[in-house]
């Protein structure tokens, strides 16, 4: 599986939607449910599936989904 | 993979699995086949994420009942954290189409010092796992002392049965260093216990407190250990202290040993401390949320009391029919090893109170040789409160255990490596629990020690003579089938009761029958501590407790009866027995007592009540068969009058009522 589909995945369970497609250009605002709590859940469970760390803000200050992808595919040992 | 990395259509790659099957065929839509294919995938116990994957495939098409069976069992495969959270989701969601039912509902409120949500969210997931539907309240962030001590505060109005204390070391007002440890630790320590106080005081829920985690960062280095004025030593005795301090009003979770287990660096996570102030880092909260759930089954009174255990590869390796005893891996070796721990560790059980029963599919004669002539089995047949070998099948065996030991299916745990057995068992008997064992039997003691059904939230000092006391119910059964009537059965019992009013010693053992008898249980009120306490200092009650014994064994305090005098009247707010001496006329005894006392205060009737529940049907005819009239039925609630002056007093000709335990008996 590509990382996109791998993201895809985590945010699939994390927002308990089977539907749920990434874009490049989507923010926290096009996705619903995407609260603090959520916030928590959605990095941790990059991390477990990326065995990558977040520092900081790091995740809480990407612009987009596409500068998430670019941040993993650059800490991800493929 | 072909060299250039790509899979020609068609064609099955090494990695092509049924679960990898799944997937593809769940992403093409195809959700039934998606389904077939994952449970040909499923191991027991399956992996979490299969788990997660069924619960969510079966969510998909509609099957709640499937989906939440699945959601569940995520529960027993892994700690996972994010599974575990979209686990809570899937069930939830499913439960509340699905009708799901849970044995019993309990009003937590949380009081934390730290972020609750997700912890909160987990508990909910591991208690429907074992039966129980939580309802959650959460007091506000920084706020759970003000939330405890102020009587009108939202707490007290959502009316909560637990009030659950998660707190965590950062909370604990001890300073780094002090020269007067011994008052600071105390001080700390009261505020624990005033807190439960006033919860108690104020509320009839109980308390279920965490106590506190070492960190990983001590200033004082290896020092801190010389030093009892180090906070490393004096958190260290706050733990101590609180476990001392705690009355049978407060369970506590050992979140110092949880913390240890699953390794300090995995507890404590700073980044989520920093970010969220979660204490505890998302990791470790499974843990924390599926032993938290154990304590509040054990508090609820839905703990397990019997484990039904099979021998071969179970007890011992190998095969004891076609090995012999010379063959069996017993002792001496790896493998033998690994089984002489298990038994070890169940005969510690046995001694905390569980009854080990056995259940294997061999001939009897060979089933029993190790257990009288292995020299390293540490079980030995007087530990086995019934033995049953034969060649009968496991469900039909175990219902025979049930009804000879007198227990209810749901509270037997089947233990045994076979999966189709554990299966079978699981389709055919859903209100036994099955301990999901590991293929290595290296790993049965901690399977077993990770187990949720075994806490007790007491130990009182009958739990460990029960399987004596089973023992000696099994032997009963067997006389059962040979006496000539009922009425000569009683009689070669010998039985004698000690009925006595309520005293201090013996308020424990009876807020624990009051909290978990089901069966026998004419009104089901689950009174805690303080109102028994209340009852015993009102001089308007009239409070007796029951003990029996018999020529084989004492049975301990096994009924209790609660009565409130109104006029003439004598009203039993509460009566129940324990179902170990269902049979054998030990209500008419009960009623004996509560009529002599009924005399004594001048009352000239006796009232009583049934308020019927899903497992209280073998209470119904309770009052009827005493001789009591039906006066009225309300809502389904039962209510009948004894008439004292026309009927007299009951009385029962089989037990013996005896003024002391003194002599022993047999020699009066």
């Amino acid at each position: 599986m590509d990382l996109h589909a791998r993201l895809e995945d985590v945010f699939r369970q994390v927002f308990d939607n089977d539907h749920l497609t990434l874009r490049d250009d989507m923010t926290a605002t096009d996705i619903e449910g995407w609260d603090s709590v959520a916030h928590i859940n959605l990095m941790f469970g990059i991390e477990q599936a990326f065995g990558v760390r977040f520092k900081g803000n790091e995740l809480a200050d990407m612009k987009n989904i596409g500068e998430l992808k670019q941040f993993l595919s650059g800490k991800v040992t493929a | 993979m072909t060299p250039n990395g790509l899979t020609p259509a068609g064609q099955v790659t090494s990695a092509d699995t049924p679960e990898t099957r799944g997937d593809a065929l769940l992403r093409q839509g195809l959700t039934q086949q998606a389904i077939e294919s994952y449970l040909d995938a499923v191991t027991i116990p399956a992996t979490a994420s299969l788990c997660l994957k069924l619960a969510r495939s079966y969510d998909r098409i509609g099957n709640h009942s499937e989906a939440c069976r699945w959601a569940l069992s995520i529960v027993d495969a892994s700690d996972d954290y994010t599974t575990w959270q979209a686990g809570w989701t899937l069930f939830q969601r499913n439960a509340q189409r699905s009708a799901w039912p849970a044995a019993r509902r309990v009003n937590v409120a949380i009081a934390g010092s730290y972020t609750t949500t997700q912890l909160g969210t987990l508990l909910r997931l591991a208690a429907a796992r074992i039966g129980i539907q939580i309802d959650l309240y959460e007091s506000p962030y920084g706020q759970y002392q003000q939330d405890i001590i102020d009587s009108g505060s939202t707490l007290y109005r959502f009316s909560p049965d637990i009030v659950l204390l998660t707190v965590h070391e950062g909370d604990l007002h001890l300073s780094e260093f002090s020269s007067n440890p011994a008052e600071e630790v105390q001080t700390e320590i009261t505020r624990w216990t005033t807190l439960w106080n006033v919860v108690t005081n104020q509320s009839r829920a109980r308390i279920v407190q965490h106590n506190f985690a070492l960190p990983c960062d001590i200033p004082a280095g290896h020092l801190a250990t010389r030093l009892p004025g180090s906070r490393y030593m004096m958190t260290q005795a706050v733990n101590t202290g609180l476990g001392q301090a705690a009355g049978s009003a407060v369970s506590i979770v050992d979140c110092e040993r949880l913390s240890a287990f699953i390794g300090k660096q995995r507890w404590c996570d700073p980044r989520y401390w920093n970010m969220s102030k979660q204490a505890v880092a998302l990791d470790a909260l499974p843990l924390l949320a599926r032993h938290t759930a154990a304590v509040i089954a054990a508090d609820v009174g839905l703990s397990r009391k019997c484990l039904v255990l099979d021998l071969d590869n179970t007890l011992w390796g190998g095969v004891i029919a076609e090995d012999g005893l010379a063959g069996i891996q017993l002792g001496h070796g790896a493998e033998g090893e690994a089984f002489v721990a298990f038994q070890e560790y169940l005969l510690k059980l046995k001694r905390k109170g569980v009854i080990l029963a056995v259940c294997s599919k061999n001939n009897h004669a060979d089933a029993i040789q190790p257990f009288q002539q292995h020299p390293e089995m540490r079980l030995k047949l007087q530990d086995i409160a019934l033995f049953v070998a034969n060649w009968t099948s496991k469900p039909e065996n175990i219902r025979a255990i049930a009804d000879t030991l007198h227990i209810g299916l749901d509270s037997l745990v089947f233990v045994d490596d076979n999966p189709v057995e554990r299966d079978i068992v699981r389709k055919f008997l859903p209100q036994v629990d099955v301990l999901p064992m590991p293929e290595d039997p290296a790993y049965y003691v901690r399977t077993l020690s990770q187990y949720l059904l075994l806490e007790t939230a007491s130990l009182t000092a009958e739990d460990s003579e029960r399987t004596a006391q089973y023992q000696a119910r099994a032997h009963i059964k067997a006389l059962e089938a040979s006496a000539t009537s009922i009425e000569d059965f009683y009689r070669s019992l010998q039985m004698q009761a000690l009925v006595t009013p309520f005293d201090e010693t013996q308020l424990p053992r009876i807020a624990q029958l009051i909290g978990k008898t089901n069966q026998f249980n004419l009104t089901t009120r689950r009174h805690g501590m303080p109102q028994l306490e209340a009852f015993v200092g009102d001089t308007r009650y009239v409070h007796l407790a029951l003990r029996l014994r018999d020529r084989y064994a004492d049975h301990g305090l096994v009924s209790v009866m609660i009565a409130r005098q109104d006029g003439n009247t004598l009203d039993i707010d509460t009566w129940l027995m324990s179902c170990r001496v269902i049979g054998r006329t030990v209500e008419a005894t009960m009623l004996e007592h509560l009529c002599r006392r009924a005399l004594q205060l001048g009352c000239t009737s006796i009232r009583g009540t049934y308020i019927p529940t899903p497992k209280n049907a073998m209470a119904a005819e309770a009052y009827p068969k005493q001789g009591f009239s039906r006066l009225d039925t309300t809502d389904g609630t039962e209510t009948w009058m004894y008439d004292l002056q026309m009927n007299g007093s009951v009385t029962n000709p089989f037990v013996q009522s005896v003024d002391s335990w003194d002599p022993p008996h047999g020699e009066r």
